[in-house]
């Protein structure tokens, strides 16, 4: 039995003496910085959808700041919109000349809503900015401008014309 | 590695990190490069690059969802762009000068012979039948009811076979 | 066009669980007729049956070269019933180089998650067409970055499966013992706990193949599902608040491929519908 001192000094000692010997096989950077071009490893771009990630593996994906408006408000509201777009096209339809006009109105704001959400949707889902950052930007800019241009088109229609069902129902029986 | 017990190295081995299998591997000739995380990223990154998208859309199965999905979409899109296009042509046909009011539209489908007029209503008619009756389907989903792979087959063909049905029925009106 | 019913899609399957058990009798063994040894069957009794398969290669060695379907051809009599057995005797006995995962054989692991025939399946739960005029067709789970053949690379989807924090957080643990929960609450549970991750549901999505840097994919929803549905989570609030925003949750458009393909029978698409109802009554 060596005494704890002993056994120390032995320990030490062997461990000076792996360092100095085998410090070469660890020494990996070195050898990718002789090989490599540049020196340094080359850094890759982080491009949405593409194959390299953001962080490492054991990263988990990170969320963007949470909004209601941006989140269960919205699809609330789209859903809500949605459903009374049903009953509100038949009675639409069925009021449709003179008496109600404001009915129409409402039908031919509530289609253009809804349709703007549907073509915001398309947008979103192949046009993102992120992804397509000038068609993207053209494509939410081009249908802002064209839904408010269509509301005014219905607000025009609908005070100097005879409104949407009505043309509908005209349409369809000329 | 006998002669490494021998000498008590073996603590030490583990206290320095080298690990035992580096220790054999050397003895054999045979080198293993340990790199750092970032090379270790760079080099995967790289082959990350090489990497193809594995085909999609044109070797999946056509299936009544996502097909019937897609129809959604592309009818409401169609729909939407019309009205969109004869809202906002009202408003730009004063300014470009051409007469384009309700009266104008009725006269110009009235002039076009009847294959038109029913051609024109049945290009109307089922987009707006099948996005209607879909939609309503949606919002069943959305209620969290015929969620069962079964209930979703058998609504997406009660979607069409009502749609077909629709559209006859508007354009006879 | 021709769009394959609900039942056609599920048989492969199903007939996968339905074979024949062995019935065991309690009659007396003198009662019974001395039977001649019936003579096995050679192998050559069986004539061969050629069934071709097309499958998609990529070698990650030669990236100059593009992915390409290469075609083998096993006879399926000297081949086990499943799609997974004709991989392996391919591998084994045609060309060791073809690439492919693989562990449990009965679809627990989720590793042989694979596009076969137009589906996304488990190799080892879907039983080869033995139609002898058809070839079936074998590409890696669709839209995915390939590592090699029919390898996908699933870091991204593993990363988003993370995200979920799939693991009870509970602040205020029992005081003594385990958590406790009612019947209705467990059962709650079901359908979604047996999820095992295959990304079948994900890579079926068409809103996943061109948002899935973004949208979290059926499978990740439904395993943040699993955990706010739990009564022994205290942080489902928390949860949802997180997929509050265009991407993460509301990228999903109620396709249903997800369902349909699930190889487990699961529903991931009604789980999302649940989140969302749930989020929208908030």
């Amino acid at each position: 039995m060596i005494s704890a001192t002993a056994r120390r000094a032995l320990l030490a000692q062997n461990r000076q003496l792996l360092r100095s010997q085998f410090t070469p096989i660890v020494g990996g950077r070195a050898r990718w910085a002789a090989t490599s071009s540049s020196g340094t490893p080359p850094e890759s771009v982080y491009v949405p959808g593409g194959p390299v990630y953001k962080g490492s593996v054991n990263d988990p994906t990170p969320f963007p700041t949470p909004s209601k408006a941006h989140g269960s408000h919205h699809w609330a509201f789209e859903r809500l919109l949605a459903a009374g777009l049903v009953p509100l096209t038949g009675v639409a339809f069925v009021t449709s000349g003179s008496h109600y006009p404001v009915l129409d109105g409402v039908l031919a704001l509530s289609l253009i809503v809804h349709s703007h959400i549907g073509f915001d949707s398309v947008v979103v889902d192949y046009l993102d900015t992120r992804k397509k950052p000038v068609i993207g930007q053209v494509a939410k800019w081009g249908l802002r401008a064209a839904t408010t241009a269509a509301l005014v088109g219905v607000y025009q229609f609908n005070t100097n014309d005879i409104g949407l069902t009505e043309l509908i129902a005209k349409v369809w029986t000329a | 590695m006998l002669a490494v017990r021998a000498v008590g190295l073996r603590p030490a081995i583990r206290a320095s990190g080298i690990s035992v299998m580096a220790l054999r591997a050397t003895s054999r000739g045979v080198k293993t490069e340990s790199i750092t995380t970032t090379d270790q990223r760079s080099i995967l990154d790289k082959q990350r690059l090489n990497r193809p998208s594995s085909p999609h859309m044109t070797i999946y199965e056509p299936q009544i969802t996502w097909y019937g999905s897609i129809a959604h979409r592309i009818t409401g899109v169609g729909l939407s762009v019309g009205m969109y296009a004869f809202f906002l042509s009202y408003l730009a046909a004063p300014v470009a000068g051409i007469p384009f009011d309700s009266s104008a539209v009725v006269e110009l489908v009235h002039g076009l012979p009847e294959w038109a007029k029913v051609a024109g209503k049945t290009v109307f008619a089922f987009p707006f039948a099948y996005h209607s009756l879909n939609g309503v389907r949606h919002l069943t989903w959305d209620s969290t009811k015929l969620l069962s792979n079964a209930a979703v087959t058998r609504s997406g063909y009660a979607v069409i076979a009502g749609a077909i049905i629709s559209t006859a029925a508007l354009v006879m009106m | 066009m021709s769009f394959a019913t609900g039942i056609v899609a599920r048989q492969c399957r199903r007939s996968a669980l339905g074979l024949p058990r062995a019935i065991s009798s309690s009659a007396k063994a003198s009662l019974a007729q001395p039977v001649p040894p019936e003579q096995p069957p050679s192998p050559q009794a069986k004539p061969p049956l050629i069934k071709e398969f097309k499958i998609y290669r990529w070698n990650p060695d030669e990236p100059e070269k593009k992915p390409s379907l290469q075609s083998y051809k096993v006879d399926l009599n000297q081949c086990g019933p499943m799609i997974l057995d004709a991989l392996i005797k391919i591998k084994n006995e045609m060309d060791p180089t073809l690439t492919f995962r693989r562990s449990c054989r009965e679809g627990i692991c989720g590793s042989c998650a694979m596009n076969i025939d137009g589906q996304n399946t488990l190799a080892c739960l879907c039983r080869i067409d033995r139609a002898e005029t058809k070839d079936t067709k074998i590409y890696p789970l669709p839209h995915m970055y390939v590592v090699k053949d029919l390898v996908p690379d699933l870091t991204l989807f593993f990363k988003q499966y993370k995200s979920v924090e799939p693991y009870l957080k509970n602040d205020n643990p029992p005081e003594k013992g385990e958590f406790l929960q009612t019947q209705e609450d467990r059962k709650k549970l079901d359908g979604l706990y047996e999820c095992i991750l295959c990304a079948c549901c994900s890579t079926s999505c068409p809103s996943y193949w061109w948002n899935q840097d973004v949208y979290l994919g059926p499978a990740a929803l439904l395993h943040s599902y699993r955990w706010i549905a739990d009564s022994r989570d205290s942080y489902a609030a928390q949860r949802k608040e997180k997929l509050q925003n265009t991407f993460s949750l509301y990228r999903c458009h109620t396709i249903l491929n997800c369902s349909r393909t699930c190889p487990k029978g699961l529903e991931p698409g009604t789980a999302i519908a649940k989140i969302k109802l749930e989020m929208a009554a908030e």
